[in-house]
């Protein structure tokens, strides 16, 4: 802008300066060929008075040859010339200026001249005798006047250009200085033009405007992260270059992944395959779920393309954890696996039996003992089924059981007494340690805690070994301890025989169903106690139950 | 044409990640197939192998497009030179990995992982490409310099199930053709250990500029 101004001014004082030259020059030329013309009358004057009073001679003798002289005849013959042979000159006559001064006395004319290539002037006066003095001079000595008085005009006009120049510039930065020094983050009320006023008032609001809108933009990102950042799932969103777009804590948590970079492809976060395929399928315009296991963990990816005008611009997906879910749901698998095989065992043993007895391929006396296998296998299958009853309804919540306060000593006595032909059978001798201890408890599932923890001492033991039930009672909680002197668990399965029909001795020779630790387990957290087992392979068991202060 | 370049740029590391991708599957689809003797895998260790020498030939042409429309200097150049290298060693990894495959239905791992530590050497060999590839991915020098350590331990492996073979063989020759079987698939394992090393070198010479080889 400082250029343009300062372009502008020296344009327009350049361009006076050259009219006024322009003018100047003109106005000059035209007075010098004034003042040549008046000094070629007088000169001529002159001329005529020296002819007038000595004739001829007066030309001839040492006249100053700086200017034309022609002496022309009335009748237009050339008498004398000064610069030209007069016998070798045309009639004169019928030139403008000899023409004129014939007429009225004297005559001027001004003209291009063929032979000299050059503007002169001519001045003719008619003498006394009717013949005519002529005298002319070239334009060229007009111009050299001019130039002459021209030198110091062209002087001034150098000093002028050069102050031009300076004014230029320093007006133009002056004009502009108002406008650069305006703040346009904060345009205030004090503005150099007045002109400008609208562009700043529009800047102002504009500018309020904007931050209005970055305001709101923010606060709806704010609350668009608070949102997805708070999320348990994980949500990514991609463009159609697979760069993610936004994510959230979940979703890097879930797949395992560390902040993107700006614009990096989504694929850094997981290349698994399946959630390639996600990525691929959804970016083609089609929904894809995939699940993704991991040793310990397991998500669940589902994938949507978003469309906009019928083209795919990017995909949505959202990472679930399906850790515990996929974990139920194998358990629940196994859980009727397992069922459906420990109530067939029993049943192709009856079924097998019967059939015998039914093909009449026994001897009457062999019938008892097929028999009996057959009751031990029904019992057996009765057993089981009383178990899984027994492990649904904790699973459902104790259906509605009765809490009450439950002494520890009885019902570990009433589950000794129950117990004494098994144990004398396996020679297992066993004690009760400790008083009455009062716990707040279902007695049904209190009851099958002791019973199965005990039965399992029992059935687990060496001949000849002991179990030993201690009551102890703190103010803090009441704990029972069921030791044996049995086969022990190994360390690393020691979760593990909490689990529905797992056995340690995997041939179940041991007799049991395999749920007796399993319903303890769910017994215990029902009622809100704690279960702890500590074991040596080889020496025997220790479970011990503890219950929370009454 | 900043913006373009940069564009490309972008498809070739996803491209990159992609072929990381793919030759993962393979090796672990052939592993598998190898340790479990699951010979319905071995069709998916081919179909990745086949799926690497395509997207081979494309990450190829992206490079060569990059490298002669753009005229990339300084670190651009470095990585599209890198990546140049790195698919032909990826690709490598994914022919081995389909020719373990193709071994499966000849040998049995025998079983106890105490007899032979062929099953550990895939193991480590896995966690290297896996390393490798993601050295790539997140740009980590660390990760890429344990490549690079971890190989030391592939080569001992093989040392170790090439002398566990001498012995089978020595004290059984019924041993000898799945013997020498598995000594080709140990080879092959060691094999690919060193091509995930030298990937893990071109990422280190993208990152730093300067090739391990030259230290």
């Amino acid at each position: 802008m400082t250029k343009r101004i300062f372009r502008a001014i020296l344009t327009v004082a350049l361009s006076v300066l050259l009219a006024s030259l322009v003018l100047i020059v003109g106005v000059l030329h035209g007075y010098f060929q004034d003042r040549v013309l008046d000094e070629l009358s007088s000169r001529t004057a002159y001329i005529a008075l020296g002819i007038e009073h000595e004739g001829v001679e007066y030309l001839e003798d040492g006249f100053p040859n700086d200017c034309r002289v022609t002496w022309v005849a009335a009748d237009g013959a050339v008498l004398w010339d000064n610069r030209e042979d007069p016998t070798q000159m045309e009639d004169h006559a019928d030139r403008p200026e000899v023409h004129e001064a014939l007429l009225l006395g004297k005559g001027h004319a001004a003209r291009y001249s063929d032979t000299l290539s050059q503007k002169t002037l001519y001045y003719a006066l008619r003498l006394p005798d009717g013949s005519v003095l002529r005298v002319s001079d070239t334009q060229y000595s007009v111009w050299i006047l001019v130039l002459q008085a021209l030198q110091p005009v062209a002087l001034v006009m150098v000093l002028a250009f050069c102050l031009a120049l300076w004014l230029a510039g320093r007006l133009a930065r002056q004009l502009v200085e108002p406008i650069n020094a305006m703040d346009l983050n904060d345009p205030g009320e004090e503005i150099g033009y007045e002109e400008l006023a609208p562009l700043v008032g529009k800047l102002r609001s504009q500018k309020q405007q904007i931050s209005r809108q970055m305001e709101d933009l923010r606060r709806r990102r704010e609350e668009f992260t608070a949102i997805t950042e708070n999320m348990s799932e994980g949500l990514l969103i991609i463009d159609r270059e697979t760069r993610v777009l936004s994510h959230n804590a979940a979703a890097l948590r879930l797949l395992d992944a560390q902040a993107p970079a700006e614009e990096d492809s989504v694929l850094a976060l997981n290349r698994e395959p399946g959630f390639r395929r996600c990525v691929e399928e959804s970016l083609a315009g089609r929904r894809r779920e995939e699940l993704l296991e991991r040793e310990d963990t397991c998500c669940r990816v589902l994938a949507n393309p978003v469309e906009q005008d019928g083209a795919v611009t990017g995909a949505v997906l959202i990472v679930l954890d399906v850790t515990e879910k996929e974990q139920r749901e194998t358990m629940r698998r196994e859980f009727t696996a397992n069922v459906s095989h420990e109530l067939k065992t029993p049943l192709t043993a009856i079924l097998g039996t019967a059939e015998i007895l039914e093909n009449g391929m026994v001897k009457p006396e062999d019938i008892p003992h097929f028999a009996g296998n057959i009751h031990r296998e029904a019992q057996r299958l009765i057993g089981l089924v009383n178990d899984i009853i027994k492990l649904s309804r904790l699973d459902e919540g104790g259906a509605a059981a009765q809490w009450e306060t439950v002494d520890l000593r009885a019902m570990a006595e009433e589950v000794l007494r129950q117990l004494a032909p098994a144990a004398e059978k396996k020679q297992v001798t066993m004690t009760l340690e400790g008083g009455p201890t009062a716990v707040r408890g279902v007695p049904q599932i209190v009851e099958e805690i002791l019973y199965n923890l005990c039965d399992n001492a029992i059935a687990y033991n060496k001949p000849g070994g002991s179990v030993q039930i201690t009551l102890s009672s703190t103010p803090e909680s009441q704990r029972v301890t069921v030791a044996d002197t049995g086969i022990g668990i190994p360390t690393e399965l020691r979760e593990r025989v909490f689990e529905r029909f797992y056995r340690v001795d995997k041939s179940h020779s041991g007799g049991g169903t395999g749920l007796g630790l399993s319903i303890v387990k769910h017994g215990a957290a029902y009622l809100g106690a704690c279960i702890e087992l500590d074991s040596e392979l080889g020496k025997g068991s220790t479970f011990m139950l503890t219950f929370p202060p009454a | 044409m900043r913006n373009k370049f940069d564009e490309q740029l972008k498809r070739l590391h996803v491209e990159l990640i992609q072929m990381g991708a793919a030759c993962e599957d393979a090796i672990s689809a052939a592993a598998e197939a190898l340790l479990k003797g699951d010979e319905s895998l071995v069709p998916a260790a081919l179909e990745a192998e086949r799926d690497l020498d395509r997207r081979e030939r494309e990450v190829e042409n992206l490079c060569l497009k990059l490298l002669l429309q753009q005229q990339p200097v300084a670190r651009d150049l470095r990585e599209i030179s890198a990546a140049l290298k790195m698919i032909s060693d990826l690709e490598r990894i994914g022919d081995q990995a389909a020719d373990i495959a193709e071994l499966v239905s000849y040998v049995r791992v025998p079983d106890g992982s105490g007899v032979l530590h062929i099953a550990d050497m895939t193991r480590a060999v896995i966690g290297m490409v896996t390393a490798s590839v993601d050295s790539f991915v997140k740009r980590d020098l660390e990760l890429a310099r344990a490549v690079c350590a971890a190989d030391d331990q592939v080569d001992a492996l093989f040392d170790q199930v090439k002398r566990e073979l001498i012995d089978m063989i020595a004290s059984d020759a019924a041993w000898g053709q799945q013997g020498l079987d598995l000594l080709m698939v140990a080879k092959y394992l060691e094999r690919i250990g060193d091509h995930a090393t030298n990937v893990a070198e071109w990422v280190e010479y993208s990152i730093t500029g300067v090739h391990p080889s030259n230290n």
